[in-house]
């Protein structure tokens, strides 16, 4: 089909013009590198308009269209939703939405870099004795506008339900764009302009812009976190958006600006946000799809609007069957859809950090055949937890859950578990839940389905515990990795370092915690701590206690503090120091440390290589002590020797 | 070690396959009289213990003797395994120790 790419689309998207859904040519196609490493890959297009080429980068949700080869060198694809901003005195075309009118053609006319480009300007682009120019004055091609509306959102969109047949999932644009006059480039006063900033859509924002605002549904509301860090205390909470291209992305705010905003915000209204920094998205905690996320500042708005349309859905789930999530990579975010067909009650849960939270694990099936282990924590298991042990314990009545957000883990084979920005939403009004409930009511529910979780390991303490050798710390390289390692031994304790063992330790409260950094005694009867900058009458004894320990593959050094300390020892740090160096009872001391080898436990370390000057160390720190429980202990020896065999 | 006359791990199941030949086995103890006890196994079956058992039992009781029929065994040796026993891991140790690692037991 012989096709006319739009004359001078370039210059016209060059000065403003973002309605026109140019036809251009794509001539090259570049991988960005990731951005800051955690960033996503972009990609960036040189089109063309068969006289002038031009960059375009395009928004991170058209990556497939790229890999999948639906745009490839020589496509001719046509413009639909794209915005031109300028960057350092540079012209950046932002392809947001576009259509792949013609998979593949030779290069069409003779292209020439924009002189609003960057560097290789007028380098000619086509090769010599392609194609001709085509006539470009009889450009028409209606046909193609048909297309527009057509947005690639995956996944399903939660409308209003008022309006949920009419309105089409999604609108490309909100406003009409705002064009800067063409004089007012390059020369003139400059002048502040008053008028609101245009909305754009979030899939549009990033950090080069100066005003923007965005239009869109609150749908997920953290709780306020408190922290405490080497620049003090303070406290965060954030919040996802969700607009009606479909993009989303996350809010954060701290301290004052906390305050200001957050009895403002509501899960499921409207409002239109504008002024803030746009940073890179902490990818560890933010699973949603865009590469920043917005920090707002104490010169932001967000108005609630209240005449919205439901032109902006509810929710977007895109929902993965759970025979997908097996091949989930530990850590990803995703959504997911099932019948729960067992819940457990909730049970209290120390944490690291020494918190007490609860945990309640359910078991959610669907169609695919394939059955996985959800686990609920902290205020889900009391709110929609109890709910589904009413229906499900109570009545025997298995509801349809739908997880927003939920996060895939890998101990013992694969489960999901709620983070602080998941939703659950039990027996949801929507086309997926009906389906469900279909199939589990006429025969689904007879069906056996495979876990793809392991069975609770039985006994053996927490189930998502990677029990090694002592040996095998070593052999393995543990703790050289990023993150630190977490593993369980069983060993025996075979000697204590008793030269030094504890540490004096600050006891003033910092919050609802105790200091603990050490303090040096700067007089009979005082104790400075440098972190609290106090001195105190009184200091703590803290253990600090090297420990060898071994099995039957090897021994190591493990380190124990406090808790674990004390937990070997059998009594307070405070009370050995004062029989060791106060009443100076060596004998009794030494009996007390002798007592105490030889016994066997269940150690959980954290492995972690650390430097040490130009050294290397790897470093293992004895997390919690256990007796060892010969009953469950037994249990899990049985299902080792079990798995191995069969 | 003496290995010279090994004793069989069995739960009530495999007693009968062993009549004749030294085993041990752990019971749950339903009643005794002088000269016997009468126990449940970990596969909850009975079990006829006969012999000279000692003066006071807990609940779990090992004995080693010789298995006389399916379901009774004369013991030699009587030992008190205290009144917290896991059954059922000593039940798969049973099965284990018949099975196809048998030869590393007996």
């Amino acid at each position: 089909m012989p096709v006319s790419l739009t004359p001078n689309a370039i210059t016209a998207i060059n000065a403003g013009d973002v309605n026109l859904k140019p036809l251009l040519q794509v001539l090259d196609i570049k991988l960005i590198g990731k951005i800051q490493e955690r960033g996503q890959e972009r990609y960036r297009l040189l089109i063309s308009d068969g006289a002038l080429a031009e960059h375009a980068m395009i928004a991170v949700q058209l990556n497939d269209r790229v890999k999948s080869g639906q745009v490839v060198i020589g496509s001719i694809v046509q413009l639909i939703d794209y915005i031109c901003s300028t960057v350092k005195n540079r012209k950046l075309i932002v392809v947001l939405n576009m259509e792949t009118i013609i998979p593949q053609s030779e290069t069409i006319g003779n292209p020439k870099m924009s002189p609003e480009s960057d560097a290789e300007a007028q380098i000619p682009l086509s090769a010599p004795g392609s194609m001709p120019p085509p006539n470009r004055a009889v450009f028409n091609e209606p046909a193609i506008q048909q297309s527009v509306n057509k947005a690639p959102p995956r996944g399903v969109n939660f409308q209003n339900p008022a309006n949920s047949t009419a309105t089409p999932s999604f609108r490309p644009s909100v406003q009409p764009s705002y064009q800067p006059p063409p004089s007012y480039r390059n020369h003139g006063p400059i002048m502040k302009n008053e008028a609101p900033a245009r909305i754009i859509p979030i899939a549009a924002l990033n950090p080069y812009q100066g005003r923007w605002a965005i239009k869109a549904r609150v749908t997920a509301k953290g709780d306020i976190r408190r922290y405490n860090n080497a620049k003090g205390d303070g406290k965060v909470f954030s919040f996802d958006l969700l607009d009606s291209d479909g993009g989303e992305i996350r809010i954060t705010c701290f301290n004052a600006v906390v305050d200001r905003f957050h009895d403002v915000v509501e899960v499921g209204k409207v409002y239109l946000i504008s002024k803030g920094s746009l940073k890179p998205a902490q990818k560890n905690f933010n699973h949603l799809k865009n590469e920043w996320e917005i920090f707002l500042e104490a010169t932001s708005t967000v108005e609630l609007c209240p005449d919205e349309d439901g032109s902006i859905p509810r929710q977007q789930f895109s929902f993965r069957p759970i025979s997908d999530i097996e091949s989930a990579e530990n850590n990803t975010i995703l959504d997911t859809i099932g019948v729960v067909t067992s819940v457990n009650p909730s049970v209290p849960i120390l944490r690291k950090n020494g918190m007490e939270t609860h945990r309640r694990v359910l078991n959610l099936k669907d169609e695919s055949g394939k059955a996985v282990e959800v686990t609920l924590w902290g205020e889900f298991c009391n709110r929609e937890g109890r709910q589904l042990e009413e229906m499900v314990v109570d009545s025997a009545f298995y509801p349809v859950l739908a997880i927003k957000a939920g996060k895939v883990s890998d101990f013992s084979g694969k489960s999901i578990g709620t983070i602080s920005s998941t939703q659950l939403f039990i027996n949801p009004d929507f086309p997926e839940a009906q389906k469900l409930r279909s199939w589990f009511d006429h025969g689904g529910k007879d069906i056996a389905s495979s876990s793809i979780s392991r069975d609770n390991m039985p006994g053996g303490g927490s189930r998502n515990e990677i029990r090694k050798t002592v040996s095998q710390i070593k052999e393995e390289g543990l703790g050289r990795s990023d993150k630190p390692d977490w593993v369980t031994v069983k060993a025996t304790v075979s000697f204590i370092k008793t030269d030094s063992f504890c540490y004096t330790a600050c006891p003033l409260m910092i919050g609802d915690k105790q200091c603990n950094k050490k303090v040096t005694q700067t007089g009979t009867n005082t104790w400075l701590c440098d972190r609290c900058n106090q001195e105190s009458e009184e200091c703590d004894y803290r253990y600090l206690l090297q420990v060898q320990i071994q099995d039957h593959s090897g021994l190591t050094w493990v380190t124990a503090f406090q808790e674990s300390g004390e937990e070997i020892m059998g009594c307070p740090a405070k009370q050995i120091y004062t029989l060791k160096n106060e009443l100076q009872n060596d004998e009794e001391f030494a009996e007390i440390v002798r007592n105490r080898l030889f016994h066997q436990y269940l150690l959980k370390l954290k492995i972690k290589e650390e430097s040490y000057g130009d050294e290397q160390r790897v470093k293992i720190t004895v997390v919690k002590v256990d007796k060892v429980n010969y009953t469950s202990e037994s249990k899990y020896l049985l299902d080792l020797v079990r798995r191995e065999i069969s | 070690m003496d290995t010279s006359s090994p004793s069989v791990f069995v739960n009530g199941a495999l007693l009968r396959r062993f009549v004749g030949q030294k085993v041990r086995t752990v019971i749950q103890v339903m009643g005794s009289d002088m000269g016997s006890v009468v126990g449940k196994s970990t596969d909850d079956l009975q079990i006829f213990v006969r012999g000279s058992p000692p003066p006071s039992l807990t609940t779990y009781l090992e004995v080693i003797g010789i298995a006389d029929s399916e379901n009774s065994i004369r013991a030699e040796v009587w030992t008190n395994f205290g009144d917290s026993f896991d059954a059922l891991n000593y039940n798969e140790l049973c099965k284990l120790a018949n099975g196809e690692f048998k030869h590393l037991f007996i």
